[in-house]
């Protein structure tokens, strides 16, 4: 088991490396940078990578014999009853309100851990050749460093605030990261439209947490979850009377509401926003004008997985607020569904795999809604591998077909980037979920289907929207299958494209000169990072299904999630009928079929059916038309009221007050004398006069008394 | 007697004032043919200004931290049973370091871009801070009337002379709104004074005005601390102000003069007029809540970057007056806090702004662009003042805000969750003003050959920039100063 020390170096290493990168970049030079970056959070990635493996080795060897020896050997293996702080020092402290700067070691934060510096090390690693024409290498790799701490402050928060640190912080790198080529319009109108839909999440999240601390008096994950499963009295700050936690009603806004549903509610919104769900999603695919590396990253693996986290960190409170949790499956339901129509229809490579995540990140959200957190954290897991793989491949392609994007211009890549095509073909077919119920499938197999069985038995069991949940996974599988293949095919398959240069072409141009020929494969350091991420791609869900969501769960997760004791989803998912384990497999090859027969067999099918699909794939491509939705309403309504205000500034408060005052104090000026004035004079006049008011009156009364 | 130290911090800057005033007299004017004077006479500004610092320094090692009530306190009868006192807390005591700490700043940051009547320009500076220490110092009500009014005078001075082309227009609106606010406070004061027969601020706490007095007594301060903070609707003057004023102005404007207002509130609205402040509260909810969501609205559609920032300083002053009039520990806290780094932070952002405008003349946005390209140290430090700004947890902006937030929270959902918005309209617009400003490619020709940061630039932004960083990581520094003042505000509401 890890130290102390060692655990502070995983989550503080990075925060160092960034530092170091950023401000002294003009003394070690570009070189120094990425080595000191890449080494820190390499060797922060191995460390948790065996943090991880040990400790699902303590608890049951992850089903596996000979990592239980493992455990025994190291002797370590109870080390982790419940969860383990580290305070480093007190951030705030202000009557009740206390924060310290602090690393929780628990269940969720050893799989996080593991998910964020694994992925960031193989990224960086990755960056040395994506990134390598680029003149700002030094500022990349620091961002990318400063990303990778934060989300570790995140993850291993003890409290809400720290939290919050984490969650703003990695909001500022993905900006810092989106906008990184910020001499084109495209990267910063994508970062900050990034920023400032994370922030309308973070409205509600920085609500939510205020309504933490007024009901439990505490920001602390400890003491208020604790409250809750114990179901102890808490005697509200204000505006409540004591009461037990879960049937506390407290005010907000004109509303009288059980505490743990607003509470829920608030802080599902903040996870709406950084998780890019139905409403909040639309700064996700436009956040692909980032660097490809950062995309994976952040925009796919870890970031974007942050308001699950934290749905599932605070799972105690949606045990007991049934109306937010009804409310995160539905949303997640219909996102998992939404963005998979969207995809069908995009043709920038990237666009395809951000809408894609989406979809999937709507899945582990409607998991977590119907209350098989454990499922919805399996597939956050899962998915980190397969999608970090499906976005370094596509950086792969892209970088192999000079900066081309748009799948249109590319076709029949395979022979050109034989080793890329595999590991894109890996990331698809852990992503489609392919795999023989009962035996063995690749990662997305064990932890998509353990979500649709798990919302088919909630269906069973009466949870809302479990039913629903159900089909629109079914269904968006069904699509899932469909687009990622569309996606193979139309790059990898088919006849050489002529590539044409269009407006459309360019985003990942970063400015030097292109060197126009056939598509190349990738250099080494690229290829490593997606043959490690292909094993996790491949092997994750098979070798962690006992200990997230088998029969090891309980000892796995130990206490970090909790579930009521009506909730038994996560056991019943074993009790549903035999076609539900089957019907992902069904959808998964219908889809794959059907790209198959338009976009492989009868090519130019699919872009015929996509021209004449009328009114739906206006829609589709589109993406629903919701990024004019809301230009024409929210931010042109901003704007109005600015312009109105601002107008209002100078016309009605100055002009009443000041302006007014002014005009009629010229106007009687010049009736009363010729006088010519300076305002000072005015000013001194009135000071001196009232001094000898106050004179007279202090005079007169000390008179008076004596 | 001990050494009087409250009295050598605030009248150092004077004495140094006056000692420019007279080499000048007795060398005679050093004023060369082109109008321009010797520029020593900054560096003696500076010397003066940064004895004050080391004074204050000196204060504050001086200060028991553990200790309760006024410190330091000095006392000579003046006239009429008034005294001329002095003494601090610890939210008087960082209020005097701050202000100690941005003059010299603000000096430094002139030098070479304060051409004209440069030795009126450093004493209106000196004479200033005298009366800036003053306010924060004085534990006499007529004092501290005295210092807060006569502080008017150099910054009117300031902008007056030394503005820009409406300069005028600026000066007189400033006059007007703050002459509006003194008349009612002057008579507030005589009043209370001959009620209570005392103008002693701690016989004045203790003193328990009748609640129908309290109202207008309320009122009367109100609209003095109102129009300083500035709180809308009378924060009109300010962008004009701050438009009008040279950078070191605009400094000490946004750093200190605008937290007299906040000062003023927890040192006599709250303590002596418990009744009325309570009365109050949903009033004072509810412009502030309107400033903070209708100031980040103008400031967004801002084409001038010091009117932008001005109107984002109303926004920021929102969040103290939640705080302050939540009557939590938390929201007296938090708005305490929000002060000190509003000081640090807009100071910072005004300097930013200054930077530029030395080099290009102009404040207007869209002249602008592709800043990073050649400034890079200049975008860095931009990026991490816009960052505080916009509140981002790490920084001092963020705890303020979230403390004053907490605070407001627990007298009114609504106030809280109209302040809320203010978080995402900060993002609107000090992102969009860093993307014109810094991001882009170069379109103005004249960007090309801009340069980066210099020393001078660098010794201003600096300290800042680490005040900004360290007090976002480490909040408990300040908290531990000033809890005493907040809890013995919140005590004098309670009890009295």
């Amino acid at each position: 088991m890890l130290f102390d020390e060692a655990i502070q170096f995983i989550v503080l290493g990075p925060g160092l490396a960034a530092l170091v990168a950023g401000l002294f970049q003009r003394f070690i030079g570009d070189r120094g940078a990425m080595v000191v970056t890449t080494v820190i959070v390499l060797l922060a990635g191995i460390l948790s990578l065996y943090q991880l493996f040990m400790y699902a080795a303590g608890v049951g060897g992850a089903g596996h014999a000979e990592h239980a020896s493992l455990a025994a050997d190291t002797g370590h293996a109870t080390d982790y009853v419940g969860q383990h702080i580290i305070k480093l020092v007190t951030w705030m402290e202000v009557g009740q309100f206390k924060a310290d700067w602090a690393i929780r070691v628990d269940a969720m934060s050893i799989v996080m851990m593991a998910v964020i510096t694994s992925v960031s090390g193989l990224v960086h690693l990755y960056s040395w050749g994506y990134m390598q024409d680029d003149p700002h290498k030094a500022r990349f790799f620091a961002y990318l460093s400063l990303f990778t701490f934060a989300m570790l402050m995140l993850v291993t928060a003890d409290n809400f605030i720290q939290l919050f640190f984490g969650w703003e912080g990695v909001g500022l790198a993905s900006y810092l990261l989106i906008g990184f080529w910020y001499q084109n319009k495209a990267p910063n109108d994508a970062a900050i439209k990034a920023f400032v839909t994370n922030r309308v999440g973070d409205f509600g999240l920085a609500l939510g947490i205020m309504a933490v601390f007024l009901v439990f008096g505490s920001v602390e994950f400890k003491t208020v979850l604790s409250a809750i499963k114990e179901n102890s009295e808490v005697v509200p700050l204000a505006l409540a009377e004591a009461g037990t936690v879960r049937e506390l009603v407290v005010p907000f806004l004109s509303w009288n509401i059980p505490a743990l549903e607003l509470i829920g509610v608030l802080l599902f919104i903040g996870a709406m926003g950084k998780s890019a769900q139905f409403f909040l999603h639309v700064w996700l695919p436009d956040a692909m004008e980032g660097p490809t590396p950062v995309s994976a990253l952040i925009h796919a693996a870890t970031m974007v997985t942050a308001g699950v986290y934290l749905v599932c960190l605070v799972s105690p409170i949606y045990e007991y607020a049934p109306f937010a949790a009804s409310m995160i499956a539905l949303i997640g339901a219909v996102t998992a569904l939404y963005a998979a129509t969207v995809g069908m229809a995009q043709n920038d490579i990237k666009r395809v795999i951000a809408y894609s995540t989406c979809s999937q990140l709507g899945y582990m959200f409607f998991a977590a809604g119907i209350g098989a957190y454990e499922a919805a954290m399996f597939h956050l897991f899962t998915h980190a591998f397969f999608k970090a793989l499906l976005f370094l491949g596509a950086g792969s392609v892209i970088h192999g077909a000079h900066h081309e994007q748009d799948m249109r211009n590319m076709g029949g890549f395979a022979r050109y980037m034989p080793l890329t095509y595999g590991a894109m073909m890996i990331g698809t077919i852990a992503i489609i979920g392919l795999g023989l119920p009962h035996v063995w499938g690749l990662s997305g197999f064990f932890s998509k289907d353990a979500i649709i069985e798990t919302a088919f038995a909630a269906g069973m069991n009466g949870v809302p929207f479990g039913q629903l949940a159900f089909w629109f996974g079914i269904i968006a599988a069904l699509l899932t299958s469909f687009y990622s293949w569309r996606l193979i095919y139309m790059t990898f398959h088919g006849p050489r494209a002529e590539p044409h240069h269009d407006d459309a072409h360019g985003h990942d141009d970063h400015g030097h000169d292109h060197h126009h020929g056939d598509p190349h494969e990738s250099p080494m350091v690229m290829l490593i990072p997606l043959g490690l991420l292909s094993i996790g791609a491949i092997f994750a869900g098979w070798y962690f299904y006992d200990a997230f969501v088998g029969h090891d769960y309980k000892e796995f997760w130990n206490g970090a999630i909790y579930a009521a004791k009506e909730n038994t989803v996560l056991k019943d998912k074993y009790n549903v009928p035999e076609w539900v384990f089957w019907a992902p497999l069904f959808v998964t090859i219908t889809g794959f079929l059907i790209a198959t027969f338009t976009y492989l067999f009868n090519r130019g099918v699919g872009e015929r059916i996509a021209q004449n699909g009328g009114p739906l794939h206006a829609l589709f491509a589109n993406k629903w038309y919701f990024d004019e939705i809301y230009n024409a309403t929210l931010v042109r309504g901003a704007a109005w009221l600015g312009d109105i205000f601002k107008t209002g500034d100078k016309k009605v408060v100055d002009g009443v007050g000041p302006d007014g005052v002014a005009a009629l104090v010229r106007w009687s000026s010049r009736r009363l004398s010729a006088m010519h004035t300076g305002y000072l004079y005015h000013y001194a006049f009135v000071i001196i006069g009232a001094a000898l008011v106050f004179g007279a009156i202090l005079f007169w009364r000390g008179g008076g008394a004596g | 007697m001990d050494f009087p130290i409250l009295s050598a911090v605030t009248f150092i800057p004077l004495a140094g004032a006056i000692l420019i005033l007279l080499v000048k007299m007795l060398t005679g004017a050093q004023i060369r043919p082109d109008g321009t004077e010797d520029e020593r006479v900054v560096y003696a500004g500076i010397m003066f200004s940064v004895a004050t610092f080391v004074m204050s320094i000196v204060m504050f090692l001086s200060f028991d931290l553990s200790g309760t009530g006024y410190q330091l306190v000095e006392e000579v009868e003046w006239f009429s049973g008034i005294k001329y006192k002095m003494g601090i807390d610890g939210m008087s005591l960082l209020l005097i370091l701050l202000t100690t700490l941005l003059t010299p700043i603000a000096l430094i940051a002139s030098i070479g871009s304060i051409k004209h009547r440069l030795t009126e320009y450093i004493v209106s500076f000196l004479v200033l801070e005298t009366f800036m220490i003053g306010v924060f110092c004085a534990l006499d009500l007529v004092v501290f009337y005295v210092f807060f009014e006569a502080g008017l005078i150099p910054m009117f001075i300031i902008i007056g002379v030394w503005g820009g082309v409406d300069r005028i227009y600026a000066s007189f609106k400033f006059f007007l709104y703050t002459l509006l606010g003194s008349l009612f406070m002057l008579a507030a004061v005589v009043y209370m004074y001959l009620t209570a027969g005392t103008s002693d601020v701690v016989q004045l706490e203790q003193f328990e005005f009748a609640k129908g007095a309290q109202t207008w007594l309320w009122l009367a301060f109100f609209a003095s601390f109102a129009v300083k903070l500035p709180m809308w609707p009378v924060h009109t003057w300010l962008p004009d102000a701050h438009v009008q004023a040279p950078t070191g102005g605009s400094v000490i404007l946004a750093g200190i003069l605008l937290k007299m207002g906040g000062y003023g509130f927890l040192r006599f609205s709250l303590p002596m007029f418990p009744d009325a402040s309570v009365l109050f509260q949903p009033f004072v909810f509810t412009i502030s809540v309107i400033a903070i969501v209708y100031a980040s609205l103008v400031a967004w559609r801002q084409t001038d970057m010091k009117k932008l920032i001005a109107y984002s300083s109303v926004a920021h002053m929102g969040f103290v007056t939640l705080g302050i009039f939540s009557f939590t520990e938390y929201g007296v806290q938090g708005a305490i806090f929000q002060m000190l780094s509003h000081g640090l932070i807009s100071g910072a952002l005004f300097l930013i702004v200054g930077v530029v405008y030395d080099r290009m003349h102009t404040r207007e946005i869209s002249a602008y662009g592709g800043l990073v390209h050649r400034m890079p140290v200049y975008a860095t430090l931009f990026m991490l003042f816009t960052m505080a700004n916009v509140g981002l947890p790490g920084t001092s902006g963020f705890v303020g805000e979230i403390l004053t937030m907490v605070g407001a929270y627990q007298a009114s959902t609504w106030a809280a969750a109209g302040a809320a918005l203010g978080v995402i309209f900060s993002a609107v617009y000090m992102l969009t003003l860093y993307r014109r400003t810094v991001f882009g490619k170069i379109t103005n020709p004249e960007v090309e050959t801009i340069e980066d940061v210099n020393l001078k630039e660098l010794i201003c932004l600096i300290p800042l920039a680490i005040g900004t960083i360290l007090f976002g990581i480490l909040p408990n520094l300040i908290f531990d100063i000033t809890r005493e003042s907040s809890l013995h505000a919140l005590a004098q509401m309670a009890g009295g």
